[in-house]
């Protein structure tokens, strides 16, 4: 018998469910308590509540640095690779051509990549081309790895979009970067908004490659790591985790609400083609 | 088939010798056709005989291999979709989820840079002869499926295209509704007097709405007529099996006279069917078929006047409504179905009878020559 059907299957899927849940969640859960503990060490008993953590993060300079450092790193990244993953995910799932089986497979290949290899070869490749490390050599290793999260959340999408409203925009007098702006893109639009925050989400807190060619100026996970070791910033960086948490939670969970609704428009109308055409 | 360098290019559309293969397949094998502006014509066949390629390559979706596509006169081998001057109904209407009908409706119009006063009035306008009005403001997923049929329709006829090309327009729609849409569709190309080019593997739909069919298979064009000429008199096996029930006899001439061929098979039994223009003498080898609702069932013991008279022996009977349809083995050996209307008249006969079947020269014809 099916365990998901069985009685007793069913109780331990639950209780499966709900350890996950536990380990996934609870740490995240202390995480929020403890930055507002009033307290140097992380740890229990709770000692009165505090925004103090919050007010000293805000005036750390070197830590506002990083932030910022990753924001425009992140920014860039995500920015450079939707524009690139569009042309390539149309051309994977549009078009037929010769070794198109290599192409994509070289072009998703990052994803198995270990990344100390990867950050170890781009060190050497801008060592040996004299490109002096920065937030920019940052973004480049980034892109080439979150290019193929973008490609995959694309290709989906793209793949429920029906060759033939292309065909009828042309038919009705459209070129082809008309009928890209008019009708391909903006069905794809939720597709696009989703890659460019998980590779904003991707490059903000990759620390792998970023410890490699970083140079003198630190992402915010980096800065992190380097906090590690002082014992009295350790609240500080806590609070700082929680805000960045706090705030990609509620971009998230909005561009999915934002996707759901646009998806339930193409949906109603391939719904009501199969009614009809079962009917 | 006539030489494509001395054929007429005042057709709306013309197709000379135009080939396509994909791969090694061969889907469109050499077909030429003129259409006629303001015709209504089908190119009817079963799936993957050709008949959507052909409609592809009319409207540039496919490049044809070989052969010229002239609109109004011009050769558009070559040139891309969006600038023929022929416009494409969808199978699934292809409608544009996040535009209302009418920006829908208005996009190959604001395309062509047309004002937007008269946008709008030809939007309007082509609403009303689809009877949609009062729906511009609806987003297609708000619209049943005539409807969005509809919108598709007056997206296409909006742009005034030389012709309109329907690629199988009603088969996403319930028996019905279909109905309906073909009086609708013959309206409206009535009311616009646009060329249509309907493709389509409804033999029903072909006959009922077309001013001519195009019979298609393996890539090949097998008859083009009227549709009573494709049903009474078809070309070909092919045509006389996929449009309508084949009734086919395999016979040998005794005597031809007249522009008549006979088949005598014994004192009381023998066949007469016109030549057509075959080349027939005595002796050869032919096939001739005969429509079942053309074909009279009567008992032994009856006097008939009509030409042919062939005995046999029920096998099945089988009721359908408006008509009964009647499996008769006959002496000849082939079953043949016939068709009887289910009224006052019927004749009441069951399985086993033995009947005698009758039906005039004119209408059998013969499918080959051997």
């Amino acid at each position: 018998m099916n365990p998901a059907v069985s009685r007793g299957g069913r109780r331990s899927l639950w209780i499966f469910f709900a350890l996950l849940v536990v380990f996934l969640y609870a740490p995240i859960l202390i995480l929020i308590v403890f930055s507002f503990n009033d307290r140097t060490f992380v740890s229990f008993p709770w000692q009165g509540f505090t925004f103090r953590w919050y007010r000293e993060f805000v005036h750390n300079s070197a830590l506002l640095g990083a932030l910022r450092t990753s924001a425009l790193v992140a920014t860039l990244t995500s920015v450079v690779t939707v524009v690139l993953a569009i042309p390539a995910s149309i051309l994977l799932v549009r078009r037929r051509f010769f070794a198109k089986g290599a192409v994509s497979g070289l072009l998703l290949a990052p994803l198995v990549i270990p990344l100390v290899v990867f950050g170890i070869a781009l060190l050497i490749l801008f060592n040996t081309v004299g490109i002096p490390l920065s937030p920019l050599t940052v973004a480049i290793g980034h892109i080439v790895i979150a290019l193929p999260f973008a490609i995959l959340t694309m290709v989906p999408r793209l793949e429920r979009i029906s060759v033939s409203l292309e065909e009828a925009s042309r038919d009705l007098g459209a070129g082809p970067l008309r009928t890209f702006r008019s009708i391909t893109l903006p069905l794809l639009a939720p597709a696009v908004l989703s890659a460019f925050l998980i590779v904003f989400t991707i490059s903000f807190d990759e620390v792998v490659v970023a410890s490699f060619i970083a140079g003198d100026q630190p992402t915010f996970p980096l800065y992190l790591f380097s906090q590690l070791r002082l014992p009295q910033r350790l609240p500080q960086v806590i609070a700082v985790a929680v805000v960045v948490m706090t705030v990609s939670s509620i971009v998230v969970i909005a561009s999915e609400v934002g996707r759901r609704l646009a998806d339930r428009r193409l949906e109603r109308v391939a719904n009501l083609q199969q009614e009809v055409s079962a009917g | 088939m006539s030489d494509p360098t001395t054929r007429a290019t005042d057709a709306a559309i013309s197709l000379q010798e135009v080939r396509k293969s994909f791969g090694r397949v061969v889907a469109v094998g050499g077909i030429s056709l003129d259409i006629a502006d303001g015709e209504f014509l089908t190119l009817l066949g079963p799936s993957g005989c050709g008949k959507t390629t052909t409609m592809r390559m009319i409207a540039g979706f496919e490049e044809p291999d070989e052969g010229r596509i002239l609109l109004r006169g011009r050769d558009v081998v070559g040139v891309p979709p969006n600038k023929r001057d022929v416009n494409m109904c969808f199978q699934h209407y292809a409608l544009f989820p996040h535009m209302s009908v009418q920006e829908n409706v208005e996009y190959g119009l604001k395309l062509r840079k047309v004002p937007r006063e008269e946008r709008r009035r030809r939007v309007a306008e082509m609403l009303e002869v689809v009877r949609l009005e009062g729906f511009e403001k609806r987003k297609p997923a708000q619209l049943s499926g005539g409807q969005q049929q509809r919108v598709a329709l007056a997206r296409a006829l909006v742009n005034r295209p030389t012709a309109l090309l329907l690629d199988e327009p009603l088969g996403a729609l319930d028996v019905k509704l279909r109905k309906q849409m073909q009086l609708e569709l013959k309206r409206i190309q009535h009311e616009l007097g646009t060329t249509f080019v309907y493709v389509t593997h409804d033999q029903e739909e072909a006959l009922s709405m077309s001013d001519r069919i195009t019979v298609v298979n393996q890539g090949l064009i097998e008859q083009v007529g009227r549709p009573r000429d494709v049903y009474e008199r078809p070309a070909t096996p092919f045509v006389a099996d996929f449009v309508g029930v084949l009734n086919a006899l395999e016979v040998r001439a005794d005597e031809v006279r007249d522009g008549r061929v006979v088949v005598r098979i014994s004192d009381r039994e023998r066949l007469v069917v016109p030549t057509g223009d075959r080349p027939v003498s005595a002796g050869t080898e032919l096939l001739v078929a005969v429509r079942p609702e053309r074909v009279w069932l009567r008992a032994p013991a009856d006097e008939t006047s009509a030409d042919s008279r062939l005995e046999g022996t029920v096998r099945q009977v089988v009721y359908l409504g408006t008509l009964t349809q009647f499996y008769v083995d006959t002496t000849l050996g082939a079953r043949l179905v016939v068709h009887e209307l289910s009224d006052r008249r019927a004749s009441g006969f069951v399985a086993e009878d033995r009947v005698v079947l009758t039906w005039d020269a004119e209408d059998a014809a013969i499918l080959r020559v051997e």
